[in-house]
């Protein structure tokens, strides 16, 4: 038997989907979440992603039992957790700032919890020496929290959300504290981690690259309001609102407005040189990005983001052209209107 | 550079402590009294021979002390469930730490004043109800063993709000992520208080406690106004002994060395209290 299958034992035996029923949270006049339904299968990971205040970490909260919704239901399998206090609800959560109880090791954080629940000792000694390998925290067992660098405090998180052996997993943006290329590295040992127990994960992030990494879906929330719940590539190339457009893909898709109000979006990337007809355009800046270059262009209807590989300078005056599979038409309000 | 760094501070130091610390130290070896002419004349370990047989200064430090630990400990543990309670969110919580606070605000001799208004026999508030339940009442002030308890109610009353106040800042500092996360580790609101906030608290708890008892080893004004150190000297503190060896009879260089004395005394105190709960909580 394997080290991380010795973790995950517990999670794989009850593994139940999390569902999240019309859900609605408001403190004093302000809508945090507004009538929200999120499935997450057993093993699947769903990414919160949207700009700071959308409702992300707040969905995050309700879920966990720190928070209670104002309406609608929570529900593990068949089971309504709504009601229950945190403490009752198998649930793991991995905070932004880690939660890490300054005072005690690494060793007696990570054990803290199952003392609580009363686990037997032969059992904690078992699993905290299991956990410390998957981890590779093996020698840091006796150190503080403060004299822990990011990746390992965030480690050491983790090792203890697994510990918990629960049924759904949270994490709140827990990459924000670690530099990029850390994050990158990280990704991939996270995702074998969280989904090889069975237990539904929700990750919140506000960064798409994150997301797209280690998520199965992606919800986007904008405002309190689930704009669309898809994988990757549903959010990518059939955003079901402009704000989804405009919040997937760097940099931003263009949009145009049309005679009759509505608006039309194109991806910068998928826009190209043509000899005759298109759009007559001017480049007003560039940005050399290695394998690219992103242009600025000037138009008759508007500036333009440019993604190319020619080598385009400032003032050169070009015709440019886009495949209409390419089109995202959306109503003024933001809706999607093509098919 | 560093010398030179600290040097106001040392200086101030050396000047507003150092320096009487080490006078007093000097006068304990002589006598400077009505019979030398209020001269410093040197004697010796005459002045140490003396406090080491004077049965009044031996029974005021055992006075003292009984007071500083009593009313510390009532006053740590009333504060901490003072400052507890007023780190909950409830309605009011405003209000309610502003006024917890008035006793502390208030001058040690306005309030030991009151107090003894309210202790008086039979005149007193206390004694009225007191005397509509029994039709007798209590010689708070009076009685030897009562009025070593008045004092300590009265100190516990002023000084509480203030442990509160330094333990209140301490839980402050505790953030609320680390309650959060051990509740979903399923545990309860006991095993917060005794898991995180106590351990997280100590060195808050051993600063209020080494504050407050040095501040009351060293009682003076709250005893001479409520009690005068009676009766029969039974309230008496090591300060007031010092004083009245100063003021009344005129001997220095004997106060001198009852001030040295009990300061020993609380060194010794302090540097044991120090090992004991320094050491940080087992990982």
């Amino acid at each position: 038997m394997t080290v991380s299958s010795t973790i995950s034992s517990t999670t794989t035996s009850a593994a139940t989907a999390l569902q999240l029923e019309g859900i609605s949270r408001r403190i004093g006049a302000r809508t945090i979440l507004e009538d929200l339904d999120l499935t997450v299968s057993p093993g699947e990971c769903l990414a919160l992603l949207g700009p700071s205040g959308c409702g992300k970490s707040s969905t995050l909260r309700l879920i966990s039992g720190l928070d209670s919704p104002d309406r609608g239901r929570i529900l593990l399998g068949e089971r309504d957790i709504t009601a229950l206090p945190p403490a009752r609800r198998q649930v793991a959560m991995v905070f932004q700032s880690y939660a890490l109880y300054p005072h005690l090791s690494v060793a007696r954080n990570l054990s803290l919890g199952m003392e609580i629940r009363g686990v037997d000792a032969a059992t904690i000694a078992r699993d905290l020496d299991a956990v410390l390998e998957l981890l590779q925290l093996g020698e840091l067992r006796q150190r503080r929290p403060a004299d822990l660098s990011g990746g390992q405090r965030q480690r050491v998180a983790l090792a203890r959300a697994l510990l918990r052996r629960p049924q759904v997993f949270l994490l709140d943006e827990p990459m924000s504290n670690l530099d990029a290329q850390l994050r990158e590295e990280l990704r991939p040992q996270l995702r074998a981690i969280l989904c090889g127990g069975g237990a539904p994960v929700v990750y919140v992030t506000h960064d798409q690259q994150e997301a797209m990494g280690i998520a199965d879906r992606i919800a986007v929330l904008d405002a309190g309001r689930l704009q669309q719940c898809g994988t990757a590539r549903e959010l990518y190339h059939r955003p079901a609102t402009l704000f989804v457009a405009q919040f997937i893909g760097r940099p931003q898709i263009n949009v145009l407005q049309e005679p009759d109000g509505s608006l039309l979006a194109v991806r910068p990337e998928h826009l190209h040189a043509v000899r005759e007809g298109g759009l007559q355009v001017r480049v007003v800046s560039r940005e050399w990005q290695g394998a690219s270059q992103q242009l600025q262009l000037d138009t008759a209807r508007g500036p333009l983001r440019w993604v190319c590989d020619g080598g385009r300078s400032i003032g050169d005056a070009v015709r440019i052209a886009w495949e209409p599979q390419h089109e995202h038409r959306f109503a003024a309000g933001g809706r999607r209107l093509t098919a | 550079m560093g010398v030179v760094l600290i040097g106001p501070a040392l200086l101030l130091l050396l000047l507003v402590f150092l320096w009487p610390m080490a006078s007093y130290l000097w006068l304990s070896f002589h006598a400077q009294n009505l019979f030398t002419d209020l001269q410093p004349v040197p004697v010796g370990m005459l002045n140490w021979h003396r406090l080491v047989l004077d049965a009044r200064f031996w029974q005021d430090a055992a006075q003292t002390l009984r007071f500083a630990l009593v009313s510390v400990s009532l006053e740590l543990g009333l504060g901490l469930a003072m400052a507890l309670l007023l780190n909950q969110r409830w309605r009011g919580r405003g209000l309610v730490r502003s006024l917890t606070l008035l006793p502390w605000a208030l001058p040690t001799t306005v309030m030991a004043l009151g107090w003894r208004w309210i202790f008086n026999d039979p005149s007193g508030p206390i004694n009225g109800v007191i005397a509509g339940l029994t039709g007798s009442t209590l010689p708070f002030l009076a009685s030897p063993s009562l009025a070593w308890l008045a004092v300590v109610f009265a100190d516990v009353w002023k000084t509480t709000p203030f442990v509160a106040l330094l333990l209140l800042a301490g839980l402050q500092m505790i953030p609320a992520d680390l309650y959060e996360a051990l509740a979903l580790e399923g545990g309860s609101a006991r095993q917060a208080l005794l898991r995180i906030t106590l351990p997280l608290l100590r060195p808050y708890l051993l600063l209020v406690l080494l504050f407050r008892l040095a501040q009351a080893l060293g009682v003076f004004d709250l005893i001479v106004v409520l009690t005068g150190g009676g009766p029969a000297s039974s309230t008496e503190s090591v300060a007031g002994y010092a004083y009245l060896n100063a003021m009344r009879f005129l001997d220095f260089g004997y106060s001198a060395t009852v001030m040295i004395g009990m300061f020993g005394v609380l060194l010794l105190l302090g540097g044991v209290l120090l090992l004991v709960l320094r050491r940080p909580a087992r990982a």
